[in-house]
């Protein structure tokens, strides 16, 4: 009696735990199906190949912010993968088992974490208030910020998990320290690294809150930097709040496209560790 | 453990360079604290600490701000979300470690995984076009006339349900929120050492009990530091939010109702800030918000420190 109770017990417990995957799994197939099937309709040359009309009037398409998503990404990248690099290499290597490299990591896993909102506030009291104007570089500034961390730690665990044999063979051979790090360690360590940059584009390219007021919004085709540029993110957000069905059509072709791109460089940054690292 | 090399000067600049990259961290957190207490300090002076946490006004015309409301609405979401997320999460980790055969557990890890990757705008697309009339339409309705008529739990359930309200917001943040809690219990979990398992499956256990007993004990401080830093996600999260809570600075009893978390007011008023105080105003929201996420994620990290990191990490 008590042994058929525990088992139906055991039973039910088990059986949500399987419902609870199901519903995990369900979301995502819901969002991705949403996404999918409004985005496609959106889909056109256009929408790529044209700049936003007036408000209200038919047709235009997203030009200006595909490639003012594509700058202030790069720009973002360019700032943010060399400072997280490097520093990643402070703490594995000439730092590696201090106190000070525990100190850093730790901040920087927290950081990780911030609200990327704060990190809008925070650029734009440092260079948007300033200069009296929203800009490019604001923008990519911040992503910059949220970057930073993300490819810190992912280096210095990659760098971390390099042997130290590695470096002592080197070492035996007279290479100084900078030497042994450039040619020896970053080989090593080349695939890790460069799927943490992978990772962490996609991390950022999603971003909209820190681009609310930093590199704002534009409706025309923009390069400059020093201006106010237009982003996907945050045209989805002003297209989708706003009283048009064609803005609205615009913001799903627009949603679609990040998504698949992000969750494009995220299956090949897994592969690309599970081809590496093995399974894990 | 370095060799007694002769430094190279070009080693100490690679090192000094390398050494100021891993600064910017630092010199991030701590132009974050400065420059937002710069920033936010008219309205410190003005409004003071207390006053400021506790006023419900948020009146740009009078030019009298109070965080309350907004503090309110973050509760709340995070609160909902909270709610609707752990059971869930805990599931799919159980789920995942314990009960799916093996060709499964890798697929279904992936796809939570997918789920954490997708960005927050897409949750707010996703939330303001297909959730909220859905809940607008169905269960909005079906929750009032059940739940709602209940005497004391009716009061949550009041108004007329138009979607965009603290609800859907709670529900939209507790989809995005699952992923990390799931992903951290897993780990977690599966750090009960098999042995310990395999002692509890012989003296007759069920694997139920072994979860509930032996792997859920041994790995509890680890998934309440998961529970803590999807605590500090869901605070800080702002367009999924955005998108489907309005921005109505109210504190009501109804979850039918829109109302506005910090991070929805920063997004859309920031930049339509037009006087001093007014800004000041969202810098201080945005000071407390930083003060309090970073508080919880250092909880959270604390919290998960695994056992041989906090020896000595070689």
């Amino acid at each position: 009696m008590i042994a058929r109770w525990r088992r139906l017990k055991g039973f039910t417990a088990l059986g949500l735990s399987c419902l609870a995957a199901v519903l995990g799994l369900f979301w995502l197939f819901f969002i991705l199906v949403d996404v999918l099937v409004h985005g496609v309709r959106a889909l056109s040359p256009e929408l790529f190949l044209q700049d936003p009309v007036p408000a209200g009037l038919p047709g235009g398409g997203l030009r200006n912010a595909f490639v003012g998503q594509l700058l202030i990404t790069s720009v973002a990248a360019l700032i943010g993968v060399p400072l997280g690099v490097l520093g990643g290499t402070f703490l594995a290597e000439y730092a590696r088992g201090k106190p000070l490299a525990r100190f850093i990591s730790i901040l920087a896993d927290i950081i990780v974490s911030v609200p990327s909102i704060v990190v809008g506030t925070f650029v734009y009291a440092l260079m948007v208030k300033p200069l009296g104007h929203f800009s490019g570089w604001a923008g990519a500034v911040s992503l910059a910020i949220i970057m930073i961390p993300v490819v810190l730690r992912t280096t210095e665990e990659v760098l971390t998990l390099v042997p130290w044999t590695l470096r002592e063979a080197a070492f035996a051979l007279g290479a100084p320290y900078y030497r042994v790090i450039l040619q020896i360690v970053y080989r090593a360590g080349a695939t890790g690294i460069l799927t943490g940059i992978l990772l962490s584009i996609a991390r950022v390219a999603g971003e909209t809150a820190p681009l609310l007021f930093t590199s704002f919004n534009n409706s025309f085709f923009s390069v400059n930097m020093n201006e106010p540029i237009a982003s996907l993110t945050v045209t989805i957000f002003q297209y989708a709040m706003g009283p048009y069905e064609n803005w609205h059509q615009q913001a799903w072709g627009a949603s679609l496209v990040i998504t698949l791109f992000i969750l494009l460089l995220t299956i090949v940054g897994r592969m690309i560790i599970r081809w590496r690292y093995g399974k894990r | 453990m370095l060799p007694e090399l002769k430094r190279d000067p070009v080693d100490l600049i690679f090192s000094a360079l390398t050494g100021l990259a891993s600064l910017t961290v630092v010199v991030i957190v701590m132009g974050l604290f400065v420059v937002l207490l710069l920033e936010s300090y008219p309205a410190i002076e003005r409004f003071g600490v207390v006053g400021f946490l506790t006023s419900t006004d948020w009146d740009p015309v009078r030019e009298s701000f109070g965080a309350l409301t907004s503090l309110y609405g973050t509760a709340v979401t995070t609160i909902l979300a909270l709610l609707f997320a752990i059971p869930v999460a805990l599931g799919i980790a159980v789920f995942v470690t314990e009960v799916a055969p093996g060709f499964l557990r890798g697929p279904i890890g992936v796809a939570i995984e997918l789920l954490a990757a997708i960005p927050s705008i897409i949750y707010g697309m996703w939330g303001l076009f297909t959730v909220a009339p859905i809940m607008a339409e169905y269960i909005e309705p079906f929750l009032q006339s059940t739940l709602g008529r209940l005497p004391i739990l009716g009061v949550l359930f009041e108004g007329t349900p138009m979607g965009i309200d603290l609800l859907t917001a709670g529900l939209v943040l507790s989809i995005m929120i699952i992923p990390f809690t799931a992903s951290i219990a897993r780990d977690a979990f599966n750090l009960t050492p098999p042995i310990v398992k395999e002692s509890a499956y012989a003296v007759g256990a069920t694997k139920w009990e072994v979860i509930k007993d032996v792997v859920l004990p041994y790995s509890k401080k680890a998934v309440f530091g998961g529970v803590v830093l999807s605590l500090g996600r869901a605070l800080g999260e702002t367009m999924a939010v955005a998108f489907v809570l309005g921005n109505n600075h109210q504190i009501t009893t109804s979850l039918f109702d829109a109302a506005a978390t910090i991070t929805v007011t920063l997004a859309n008023e920031f930049t339509e800030a037009d006087s001093d105080i007014y800004l000041a105003s969202l810098f201080y929201l945005a000071l407390i918000l930083f003060a309090f996420s970073f508080v919880l994620l250092a909880v959270a990290k604390f919290l998960l420190l695994k056992p041989q990191e906090k020896g000595v990490n070689r």
